[in-house]
């Protein structure tokens, strides 16, 4: 799959699986961050996050430290997904 | 008893915000679902993961949170919360074999979600509880609201009630018989000579205490009984109304949970014959059956009490005009759990 394809099908993922009703995956921007002024998710959104890059996309996040370096932006996100995935 | 102060609905009928009782909105294949408001005061984070049970307990409860700085305790009955999530957390069980699961559905799925929410919402530490018993649990949650409030007099206490129609409940109360098999529309509920009735659902949310000052409306008694016997059921009937009204008195209004089906019709039929010269209301045609349709009820009689205004689709039987000073409300769930409230003018 290509990278941007990829980032496209991670937003509708995004929007789906965090219930994001009135957010859009094209209004979403690839260097948005996800926490805080960005998207404005919070802690419960990223455990839902870690479970869908482990369903999805087969990869199993144990580090928090880790989960921080991957969850920042989409960017990121896709990058962490084409290195590690499994399915 | 109790005095209710302020009252809010979500219902299927136009109950909150610009309140219109008198046009019917029309149920959907055999369910009245609930008319939605926009939700305004929930931060868009959080409302994003509400159940519908959740969404509709916590906008309903709101305007009165707004309006009344200090509550003092919060007490909701309920009796399946947010079925719909529950089920939804627990199929990801059986989808992902029992592998790495979602929060959100599993934190809206409990029953006392509700009363968390508005308490996490309200940085409020104070009393906080759910009852869920079935088709009592908003008569057990008014019971605890009333001991609550005489124990603790200028205390303000948030009390509500909540039920959705889920996939799940419906589909197994369907094939237990309690809703139709037939197309029958709310319109049409009281004249359907069948078994079962209409599904149903909403929340209504009240602020009570023990002061009678600026009160909208009095809880005078209640009684709650859980049997199938006619006969006790009918003297536990008659003992409950003579101890409330001598034999020169009558309550104004008899309003009942009469819902369509026939197979329940007996009970109100003893009602009304124990009450034989009070005016019959019915609302079911409104809401719906489901488990908390007592608080529907609730809600209905304080709103009749200060308007004094009837809406004609709720007549049943007409002897006597206006004014309303005194309601009793009978409601039965699949005619085991009985319940008998008084609400007066205060």
């Amino acid at each position: 799959m290509e990278k941007e394809q990829l980032k496209q099908q991670l937003k509708k993922q995004l929007v789906e699986f965090l219930n994001l009703t009135n957010t859009k995956p094209e209004d979403i921007a690839d260097d948005q961050p996800l926490f805080g002024d960005g998207l404005g998710l919070d802690s419960i959104d990223s455990i839902e996050m870690i479970v869908l890059l482990s369903r999805e996309y087969g990869i199993t996040i144990q580090d928090p430290k880790e989960g921080r370096k991957v969850l920042v932006d989409i960017n990121t996100m896709a990058d962490y997904i084409e290195k590690h995935r499994t399915k | 008893m109790l005095y209710i102060h302020q009252h809010t609905c979500i219902s299927p009928q136009q109950t909150f915000n610009d309140i219109q009782l008198e046009s019917l909105r029309e149920s959907v294949d055999n369910k009245l679902k609930a008319f939605e408001p926009a939700y305004e005061g929930i931060p868009q984070g959080i409302l994003r993961r509400m159940g519908k049970a959740v969404r509709m307990g916590v906008g309903a409860a709101i305007p009165i949170l707004k309006n009344t700085p200090a509550i003092d305790g919060i007490i909701i009955g309920t009796a399946n919360g947010g079925l719909e999530d529950c089920i939804k957390f627990l199929n990801q069980i059986i989808d992902y074999e029992e592998g790495l699961l979602t929060p959100g559905n599993f934190v809206q799925s409990t029953p006392n979600a509700i009363a968390a929410q508005l308490g996490l919402m309200t940085k409020n530490k104070s009393y906080n509880i759910t009852h869920v018993h079935r088709g009592l649990a908003f008569e057990t949650a008014l019971i605890d609201a009333a001991m609550m409030a005489k124990e603790n007099p200028g205390k303000n206490y948030l009390l509500g009630a909540v039920d959705e129609i889920s996939s799940y409940n419906f589909n197994i109360d369907y094939l237990d018989g309690w809703y139709k098999k037939e197309p029958v529309s709310n319109k049409d509920l009281y004249g359907s000579q069948t078994p079962a009735s209409i599904a149903g659902e909403g929340a209504s949310m009240f602020l009570v205490n023990s002061n009678p000052q600026g009160a909208s409306a009095f809880v005078k008694g209640i009684k709650t009984i859980h049997s199938q016997d006619e006969e006790f059921i009918i003297q536990e009937f008659k003992k409950f109304i003579q101890s409330h009204f001598p034999a020169n008195q009558k309550p104004d209004i008899l309003l009942t949970g009469e819902n369509g089906d026939s197979r329940l019709l007996k009970y109100y039929s003893a009602v009304e014959l124990i009450l034989s010269g009070t005016n019959v209301l019915r609302y079911k045609h409104m809401c719906g059956e489901y488990p908390t349709t007592s608080s529907f009820a609730c809600w209905l009689s304080c709103r009749l009490l200060e308007q004094q205004q009837i809406p004609g689709h709720m007549n049943k039987k007409i002897a006597d005009n206006l004014p309303v000073k005194s309601i009793v409300i009978y409601n039965n769930y699949k005619g085991l759990q009985h319940s008998l409230a008084i609400l007066s003018l205060p």
